[in-house]
């Protein structure tokens, strides 16, 4: 069970909306169904770390 | 590796292959041209001056003797013997000196012996046939034959030299024909692996964009139910599989969004 990734779309969330869960999508192509189910292997964690970056960089 | 590294190195490949096929033609061309140099550079053709020399030779000498009665004609056909009598000597020395086969250079050195010998006879035959007031049948016992044995020395020469001549034409229509088969089968080796490989990149291509089309297709109709976007590769179609896959993954949370709530973080 991937809680890390999980917990990556509940930042989204709540910090850009539904929005920032689809660029979330977009950026790891891993939507937040599949990422429930996903290991949080440090490959899938560095790549959604990144795209988090990615999204609050461009909200700035 | 990029579709367009790939396009280019195949295009280079087809142009290193035309290049090394027209090098290949220039050198068999070239070392073609150099045997035939060397044929007609050989002596054949100088032999066969010095021989026709050598039958005018006898043929003023016969002059001499048949109109050497006549102290004009003596001078003049003596004279010109004599001047063929030095052109066929002097051809010969030459000939024998750029001679490269060692039988026709002995063979040449023997009728140069056995021409000294027969000069020294006219000399002798020609003092009896002055002496002897143009005494011909006197001076033509001295000399009769005798140029019988250069002569036969001069064919055996010419003979030897035009069967050099031939062997080497013949190895060089060898040559020609080995030279030309290696060339053709080594082209046509390269074209065939540079083909296949062509043929092996454009499938590849247009297989993986056929599946690109699918999927896109399916996206176009907002089917994105069960979809699998599965076209990998480091080339622009890798790269446009990963864009596919993430708009894929975009509208399944965005659908989702519609349908459920996020999940809650540990």
């Amino acid at each position: 069970m991937a809680t890390r990734l999980a917990g990556y779309y509940a930042q989204a969330a709540n910090e850009f909306g539904v929005v920032g869960r689809m660029k979330l999508a977009m950026l790891t192509k891993i939507p937040s169904e599949r990422a429930a189910t996903e290991p949080d292997s440090p490959a899938h964690i560095q790549a959604f770390e990144q795209a988090l970056k990615q999204l609050r960089a461009g909200a700035r | 590796m990029k579709i367009a590294t790939k396009l280019q190195l195949l295009f280079a490949g087809i142009v290193a292959v035309f290049v090394l096929s027209v090098a290949v033609l220039i050198a068999q061309m070239s070392a073609l041209s150099g045997g035939y140099d060397a044929v007609l550079a050989s002596p054949v053709r100088d032999m066969d001056q010095a021989r026709v020399n050598f039958k005018k030779e006898v043929q003023e000498w016969k002059d001499t003797l048949l109109r050497g009665y006549n102290p004009k004609d003596l001078a003049t056909y003596s004279g010109q013997f004599r001047a063929k009598e030095a052109a066929v000597r002097d051809g010969a020395v030459a000939l024998s000196k750029t001679v490269h086969d060692d039988q026709a250079r002995q063979l040449l050195n023997q009728f140069i012996a056995a021409d000294d010998v027969m000069s020294a006879k006219y000399q002798r035959a020609f003092d009896v046939f002055v002496a002897g007031d143009a005494d011909f049948k006197a001076a033509d016992k001295l000399v009769r034959g005798q140029d019988r044995p250069p002569t036969d020395l001069f064919d055996k020469v010419v003979s030897r030299l035009e069967t050099k001549v031939q062997a080497t034409v013949a190895a060089q229509q060898q040559s020609a024909r080995r030279n030309l088969l290696v060339a053709l089968g080594f082209s046509g080796a390269l074209l065939i692996v540079l083909g296949l490989m062509g043929f092996l990149t454009v499938r590849s291509i247009v297989k993986r964009l056929a599946r690109l089309h699918a999927v896109s297709a399916r996206l176009a109709q907002a089917d994105v139910e069960g979809l699998s976007i599965d076209i990998s590769g480091k080339d622009e179609i890798g790269e446009f599989g990963e864009s596919m896959a993430g708009v894929h993954a975009a509208i399944e949370e965005l659908l989702h969004a519609a349908q459920a709530p996020v999940p809650a973080a540990a």
